[in-house]
């Protein structure tokens, strides 16, 4: 068919639409793509590593060890594998060494580099310390005085998101790492060291029971099973945040960008009415001139869809590797699932051609007469808007090109309110993790340390306030904190969510996270039990302290002692707005004012190219959004600029009646926007409390909404820079000719 | 003289299929002439309309309207030449369709340096009832006297009238034309018309023809008549 002809040379003089078009399908499909590809790739190595190095159901310690005798047959009489871990810590002053024996049946190694230590001078060290620091097999690595070589590196499946500790919100590879000795070597250093308890439960293990027989013979002092453990939940959790956010930014942006694409498709056709009631008038089949639209209509959607296929490919390893950041130095397989990669195609192709289709099919519907004059679709009642008002032309021909074309003026705010919406959603991620930097320590309290101690003492502390913290658990098996302070602690943060000083020592009160990972409120009741007994213990919660970053169950030291079966003068922390002096093993774990601080500014480092990467993203779809919008705006009114230009109107005239009318749209546009964005984030910090056990403030600061609003204003004006050469272009000869027809 | 062109050349496309659509045009006009310009189609004559007002450039030749040299101007020159000095009416009048009758006319009003009053205008060409309708709103005689309303103004020195009246009945045309009189009797405006109507000739007071882009004549109309008195 002769008609057909036009293909090559209608996509020559549309081609500024098709890359947009293309561009925009592209550049939305690939952010769902690449964030897909970088969920399911962590998932799927995660699952594969875990099952290939036997992950551990549950970590615990015993204030009796559990004779090596007994470990047969508790596996036996259980259904459990259960496996003792030896271990010791090590304080180098400029880093900290966890060493292990290594383990036979539960959470084995994997070598990453090197070789395994052929003699009692070699080690291996975790991958991701020695990436970080540049250390590779062969350096010398100093523990304890004495100089080791290391032999190679390894990732353990229980340690892939390396946590120092496991209240730690953010991983330390910079000066903590895992270390493994030779049996003998270990003994040498450390002794027996300290002993851990891994265990894997079998398909029709009884784990309560089995938690009950070990605190009757050998008194548990610790249970963390794998689900309340970051170091491991962290793989999937983070994981499926990427695939969750991935549908997520499917369903709003692929979606608006198809939807305003067929707008625009939309229009196009309505701009060739003439033709295409002239091509009816000579008895062309309305199958016909459908099939003919449509298949212009497929090029965005085939264009775009190969294109994002072929970037995804690109991609999918160096974006994947971003969302590897947090991870201990993983490789997992970030490959595109065709059916993705083919629904990425067919789906906004078929969507295009449906639309374009349609807008035939309702065309062809309308008296061929009114095709032929180019009257289908001109609002005749927006046009009499501010008709009989004195005021100027410019003013009223800007008004009714924004009203009197509704669907015009959405696609120009939807293009401005997408590219507003990611500018400030990457802004708002990086204000809300400095929020917890800069708010975190505010809300644990004033004192300047914390001192875990590795032992229960009696008494106070000298230099400090005395804090009994002890590890309990909700029916699901969810961790908090039952901590007891004494009656006159004021380091501790005791303000109540309603501006009230909390009273521990005539009650029990949640943090506001524990409020939110629990469910519970001021006057309800808690039930929780037990890590060690599973004893349980139901306290009435008399009000909520603000602390969005620990999860904890307040109250006065006897009272958390009364339920732990303790003596009412014990604790095992200490407070103090000044450094004390412990000795090494005493401490278990120190928290300054500034670790949240340090974690979150590593979490913003490791972070910070995927942000960027985002913001990048929505100035991209700003720009093309606009300047596919734009530009069909000035074809549509092609004729009328001409004309304009033929009466004599300078360029910056025109621009200011055709153009100027969308400054209009930029303020709700980017006030719209910036607000979604922020919606958005809520959301996303709310999923974050279930995920990393912080509540991460959603914030986004006014120098934030002001870069959100200068960089949206930006690519907005940068559309239309490239569009007014079109402007000034316009064939005023042309434009008289088309006058005639 | 109000207008001067001399050797003007103009060629579209190249090779064999290279047309001449001027090839060497020399003609003049006096200021306050109506001057209609009779050719065939594909003759030049729009062509030659368009170089005057200043819409397309010349490959050769040299064009003086006013004392001012056209050919040659910049983009920006020939847009403030047009709209000082020019207006245009065309054959399917090119209203913008989005504007009202008054605004058409106002935009143009908007823009110039020593508008007339719109009013008058509107009166002039018994349009004044029709202000607050849209182009596709009147007969096509209606609109064609509103794209003279807008052409006039702006007081300019030249009227270019493209095919005024070829989409009009006789007695629109005539219309048409009497406002065209008028407006050249009331206001001293140098009218060029170019038409393939032989009877507007009448109007004229020069009346020259083109053919193959070249002037084949060019003579003083010594009969001539009122619009009222040509047969159309």
């Amino acid at each position: 068919m002769k008609l057909n002809k036009r293909y090559a040379r209608s996509i020559g003089a549309n081609l500024p639409f098709y890359v947009s078009a293309s561009v925009l399908t592209m550049v939305t499909l690939l952010m769902f793509y690449l964030f897909y590809i970088a969920g399911t790739g962590i998932n799927a190595y995660g699952d594969a590593f875990f099952e290939e190095y036997r992950l551990e159901d549950a970590t615990f310690s015993t204030y009796a060890e559990i004779p090596d005798e007994d470990v047969p047959a508790l596996e036996r009489e259980f259904g459990v594998t259960l496996e003792k871990e030896r271990f010791a810590g090590v304080d180098e002053g400029a880093y900290r060494v966890r060493v292990f024996v290594p383990n036979r049946k539960i959470d084995r190694y994997e070598i990453q580099t090197g070789r395994e230590p052929a003699s009692d001078d070699e080690i291996l060290i975790s991958a991701g310390y020695a990436e970080e620091n540049g250390v590779s097999p062969g350096d010398p690595v100093v523990i304890k005085g004495k100089t080791y070589t290391v032999a190679g590196t390894f990732l353990r499946p229980d340690y892939l998101y390396m946590v120092e500790n496991v209240t730690d919100d953010y991983k330390n590879v910079t000066t903590f790492f895992l270390a493994y000795m030779t049996p003998a070597e270990f003994e040498a250093q450390f002794g027996g060291g300290s002993v851990n308890n891994k265990v894997v439960y079998g398909e029709n293990a009884d784990e309560l029971a089995f938690r009950r027989r070990v605190n009757d013979r050998y008194f548990l002092s610790g249970y963390l099973p794998a689900e309340s453990n970051m170091r491991i939940t962290f793989v999937h959790e983070q994981a499926d945040m990427f695939v969750m956010s991935s549908w997520f930014i499917l369903v709003i942006f692929p979606f608006l960008t198809v939807a305003l694409v067929c707008i625009l498709l939309g229009r196009r056709i309505r701009a060739e009415q003439k033709l295409i009631g002239t091509l009816s008038a000579m008895g062309c089949e309305r199958s016909r001139l459908m099939l003919h639209y449509s298949l212009f209509a497929v090029i965005p959607g085939v264009v775009g869809g190969l294109l994002t296929a072929a970037a995804a490919l690109i991609l999918a390893r160096p974006f994947g590797s971003i969302g590897l950041a947090d991870y201990e130095p993983m490789r997992p397989d970030f490959t595109l699932p065709v059916w993705i990669a083919a629904a990425g195609v067919v789906v906004p192709t078929l969507i295009y051609f449906a639309a374009a289709m349609l807008r035939v099919r309702s065309l062809l519907k309308v008296e061929t007469v009114r095709l032929l004059s180019g009257q289908v679709g001109s609002d005749a009642k927006s046009r009499r808007i501010l008709s009989r008002k004195k005021t100027s032309v410019r003013r009223k021909f800007a008004v009714r090109q924004l009203v009197g074309s509704p669907g015009r003026s959405m696609v120009v705010f939807l293009g401005i309110f997408l590219g507003a919406m990611i500018v400030a959603f990457a802004f708002s991620f990086i204000d809300s993790v400095k929020a917890v930097g800069d708010q975190a320590h505010g809300e644990f309290g004033t004192f300047r340390y914390e001192y875990v101690l590795n032992e229960l003492k009696s008494g106070r502390p000298s230099g400090g306030e005395a804090v009994l913290a002890l590890p309990y658990e909700d029916g699901d098996g969810s961790r908090f904190t039952l901590m007891g302070l004494d009656a006159d602690a004021k380091l501790w943060n005791l303000t109540t969510v309603e501006g009230e000083r909390a009273d521990p020592e005539h009650g029990f009160y949640v943090s506001t996270l524990c409020a939110a990972m629990f469910g519970v409120h001021r006057g309800d009741e808690f039930t929780f039990r037990s890590i060690a007994t599973l004893e349980e213990h139901t306290v009435r919660i008399d009000g909520v302290i603000r602390n969005g970053y620990q999860s904890y169950v307040l109250t006065s030291r006897e009272k958390a002692a009364e339920i732990a079966g303790l003596d009412p003068d014990r604790y095992n922390a200490v407070l103090s707005d000044r450094a004390l002096d412990y000795a090494g093993d005493e401490v278990a774990e120190i928290v300054s004012d500034t670790t949240y601080q340090t974690q979150m500014e590593n979490m913003m480092r490791a972070m910070g190219g995927l942000i960027y990467a985002f913001m990048i993203i929505g100035v991209i779809v700003c720009i093309a959004s606009l300047y596919a919008t734009i530009n069909t705006m000035i074809t549509e009114n092609g004729h009328s600029i001409s004309m304009l230009k033929v009466l004599g109107l300078e360029n910056r005239r025109i621009d200011s009646m055709i153009l100027s009318a969308n400054h209009l749209l930029l303020i709700p546009g980017i006030a719209l926007g910036t607000a979604a964005a922020y919606g958005v984030m809520a959301w996303y910090c709310a999923e974050f409390v279930e995920i990393e056990r912080i509540m991460i403030p959603a914030t986004l600061s006014p120098k934030s909404i002001l870069f959100t609003a200068l960089i949206t204003a930006g690519g907005y004006a940068a559309s239309l820079l490239l569009l007014r050469r079109k402007v000034g272009r316009a064939d005023m000869i042309e434009a008289l000719k088309d006058g005639r027809e | 003289m109000f207008i001067e062109i001399k050797g003007a050349k103009k060629q579209y496309g190249t090779g064999e299929a290279a047309v001449y659509a001027l090839d060497g045009v020399d003609f003049s006009l006096e200021r306050g002439k109506i001057c209609v310009i009779l050719g065939p189609s594909g003759s030049g004559k729009s062509t030659l309309l368009n170089m005057i007002g200043g819409l397309d450039s010349l490959d050769a030749g040299e064009i003086v309207v006013d004392g001012q040299r056209i050919s040659g101007l910049s983009q920006k020159a020939r847009t403030a030449y047009r709209r000082r000095s020019i207006g245009f009416v065309f054959q399917f009048y090119n209203l913008i369709p989005d504007l009202t009758v008054e605004e058409n006319v106002q935009v143009v009003a908007e823009i110039a340096e020593a508008p007339l009053d719109m009013d008058e205008i509107l009166a002039a060409l018994d349009i004044e009832k029709y202000r607050y309708r849209f182009p596709r709103e009147l007969s096509g005689g209606q609109q064609q006297r509103v794209a003279i309303a807008r052409a006039m103004v702006k007081n300019p020195r030249l009227l270019l009238c493209d095919e005024l009246t070829g989409a009009l009945d006789t007695r629109s045309s005539r219309s048409v034309l009497r406002f065209i009189e008028k407006i050249n009797r009331q206001y001293g405006t140098t009218t060029l018309i170019i038409t393939h109507n032989e009877a507007i000739a009448g109007l004229a007071d020069t009346v020259v023809r083109i053919r193959d882009g070249r002037i084949a004549s060019a003579e003083e109309n010594g009969e001539k008549r009122s619009a009222d008195e040509i047969e159309l």
